[in-house]
């Protein structure tokens, strides 16, 4: 059964050059427990196709649905309520918040939740354990290297228990070694039930990925299982 | 972890941001609350001032025809209608009476000295002298008093008359040593008049109790003169109570042009202040736009976002606030009083903290809001740019 249901999804954008269409009609099904990656070019509308997956950014036309909820007919406090418990991101950068340490980093998404200091403590220091930070929790961003950042965002997208996780060229600024701990990690995370969509360009990090989905000029132009 | 820590935290990482903006708020509670102190300390010195400076209070019989003493109406002494002694522990009996600083009865009689007209006026020298605190008198030293068989003669009086210090003058065949002579004052009744001891002149001219009139100097720095006066005519029958209303609109002036002047300043140091605040808010929520589209991302609402600005410029400006009030409060008791010359003294007024909390906490929110409200608004796709 689909957790994630694009229907007819079209986003156009007004740039220097007129209307630009960054997604044409894009329809696609993502089942939950699926580890699926988004590959194509440099602006072929798969990170547009990914924030609006993420209930980032509403679409032009056409319908998001997930869980059986229509995402962006939310009111916009809600859709943020959403994010908050369906979504995780790992974003390109990590995006850590520099002044905080790789803990209270983890600790974001439960600021906004009703759960005592000491349980939020709790949680967090158990993902970054999960992730392998456990004894770097009091770091702060800058203290860490790229793949512990990375790590450290991904615990973050995890804390909360969302049902997915919306990476972004996770392994974009990583080592091939790195890399390939952190899609390992990925994919530790999916057995455990967590649905991942990860945008990539590189060809290398499909064979962790259980199904594939092509992107070109906005369009998805086939797919690919592994 | 709660959205203040957040704050906290990133109050902590801009050390000088947060101090610019720390700095800024104590710059403008410091002088405001300098300004307010000081002023007011200008207002009691005036007051105090224009209260010592003369009566402000004058207490007449009602009928009979009228002469004139330093341009004030007054009643001729030989007039039947006259005021005696009886009627001071009357006016100290009034509602307002402890706003009666200085009651100092007058006996009017005019009298020949080697051949002179010469007006004498009897009076009570303690009260006299207390009410008149700007004679600069010849001859007797602060505090000192004339002898009962002294006088002291006004500088027009002094000279026509002929007389020095520690002369005698005949008054009514009596012999009167001049204990002091009177620096010329510029009025009439002080340059042209002999004064001699009130009870002296009454047994003199042979009036007993009899006075011409009453000058009372009234603090009415607080107080309602027209009460105080409605007060006194009410227990004073047969009297004219006259507050002199050049006195007070006099001092009323120089009051309402001390609060113009503090209230422009204190405005002005407000806006500036506020727009200090929303200036460094303003750039400090585009310099964090990422991080804020980072927590819009992963579910913070509007309010969290506002919540969080609002928190960092409320715990800043009160931080601000209370450094402001303490070197504010600290400049006017120290260096306040010498620096306008205001002979007062401004005491620590704890009571201004609140205050000064309050206005800080407020120009904070409100110069914060509209930075505050763009960075909720901002679209996290936006602010993430690259998605």
């Amino acid at each position: 059964m689909s957790l994630i249901k694009v229907c007819e999804v079209t986003k156009t954008y007004k740039g220097g050059d007129g209307v630009v269409e960054a997604l044409k009609n894009v329809n696609l099904e993502i089942a939950e427990g699926e580890f699926l990656a988004l590959m194509g070019p440099s602006g072929s509308g798969k990170s547009t196709l990914l924030s609006i997956i993420g209930g980032l950014n509403p679409p032009t036309s056409g319908k998001l649905i997930i869980d059986d909820i229509d995402v962006y007919a939310l009111e916009p406090e809600r859709l943020a309520d959403f994010r908050h418990e369906y979504v995780g991101f790992v974003f390109q950068q990590y995006q850590l918040i520099p002044y905080l340490t790789a803990l209270e980093n983890v600790m974001l998404p439960l600021a906004i939740t009703s759960r005592p200091g000491k349980e939020q403590r709790e949680m967090a220091q158990t993902v970054l354990d999960k992730v392998g930070l456990g004894n770097k929790s009091n770091r702060l961003p800058n203290q860490l290297s790229g793949g512990e950042q990375n790590r450290v965002a991904i615990a973050r997208a995890i804390v909360n228990q969302p049902a997915l996780i919306f990476a972004d060229e996770p392994t974009g600024s990583l080592d091939s070694k790195t890399a390939i701990e952190l899609l390992e990690l990925f994919q530790a995370l999916n057995r455990d039930g967590l649905t991942i969509i990860m945008v990539t360009h590189n060809k290398e990090n499909l064979a962790w990925v259980s199904r594939t989905v092509y992107i070109r000029d906005g369009v998805l132009e086939a797919e690919g299982g592994n | 972890m709660r959205l203040t820590d957040i704050a906290l935290q990133n109050l902590r990482r801009r050390k000088m941001r947060s101090a610019l903006l720390v700095i800024s708020v104590m710059i403008g509670v410091a002088s405001i609350i300098f300004l307010y102190t000081t002023t007011q300390a200008m207002k009691e010195d005036v007051a105090n001032k224009l209260d010592q400076y003369g009566s402000n209070i004058l207490i007449l019989p009602d009928t009979g025809e009228a002469m004139t003493f330093g341009g004030i109406t007054v009643e001729a002494p030989a007039q039947v209608k006259e005021l005696d002694m009886s009627l001071i522990p009357l006016m100290k009996t009034i509602k307002n009476k402890e706003t009666l600083a200085t009651i100092a009865p007058k006996l009017l009689v005019n009298t020949q000295i080697n051949g002179q007209e010469i007006l004498l006026l009897g009076v009570d020298f303690p009260q006299e002298l207390h009410l008149k605190k700007w004679w600069k008198l010849e001859g007797l030293s602060k505090g000192q008093l004339p002898a009962k068989n002294e006088v002291i003669l006004g500088s027009d009086a002094a000279r026509s008359l002929g007389l020095s210090l520690q002369q005698t003058a005949s008054i009514k065949g009596q012999d009167f040593k001049v204990a002091a002579i009177i620096q010329p004052t510029g009025s009439v009744e002080n340059d042209q008049a002999v004064f001699i001891d009130l009870a002296v002149l009454q047994k003199l001219a042979n009036r007993p109790n009899a006075i011409s009139l009453i000058e009372t100097a009234a603090f009415c720095y607080t107080c309602p003169i027209a009460e105080v006066t409605q007060q006194l005519t009410a227990i004073l029958p047969g009297t004219k109570v006259t507050a002199l209303k050049s006195t007070l609109e006099s001092r009323n002036d120089t009051i309402r042009q001390f609060n113009l002047f503090a209230r422009s300043v204190s405005l002005i140091l407000f806006l500036a202040s506020s727009l200090v605040i929303t200036m460094t808010m303003k750039s400090s929520v585009e310099e964090r736009t990422r991080e804020i589209g980072i927590l819009r991302a992963i579910g913070f609402r509007k309010r969290h976002i506002l919540q969080i600005i609002l928190t960092e410029a409320g715990l800043l400006s009160l931080l601000g606030g209370l450094l402001g009030y303490l070197l504010g409060m600290g400049a006017a008791v120290n260096f306040g009083a010498a620096l306008v010359k205001a002979q007062v003294h401004i005491p620590w007024q704890s009571n201004l903290l609140g205050y000064a909390l309050g206005a800080s906490l407020l120009i904070g929110l409100v110069a914060s809001f509209y930075p505050a409200w763009k960075a909720a608004r901002l679209d996290p796709t936006e602010s993430l740019r690259y998605i």
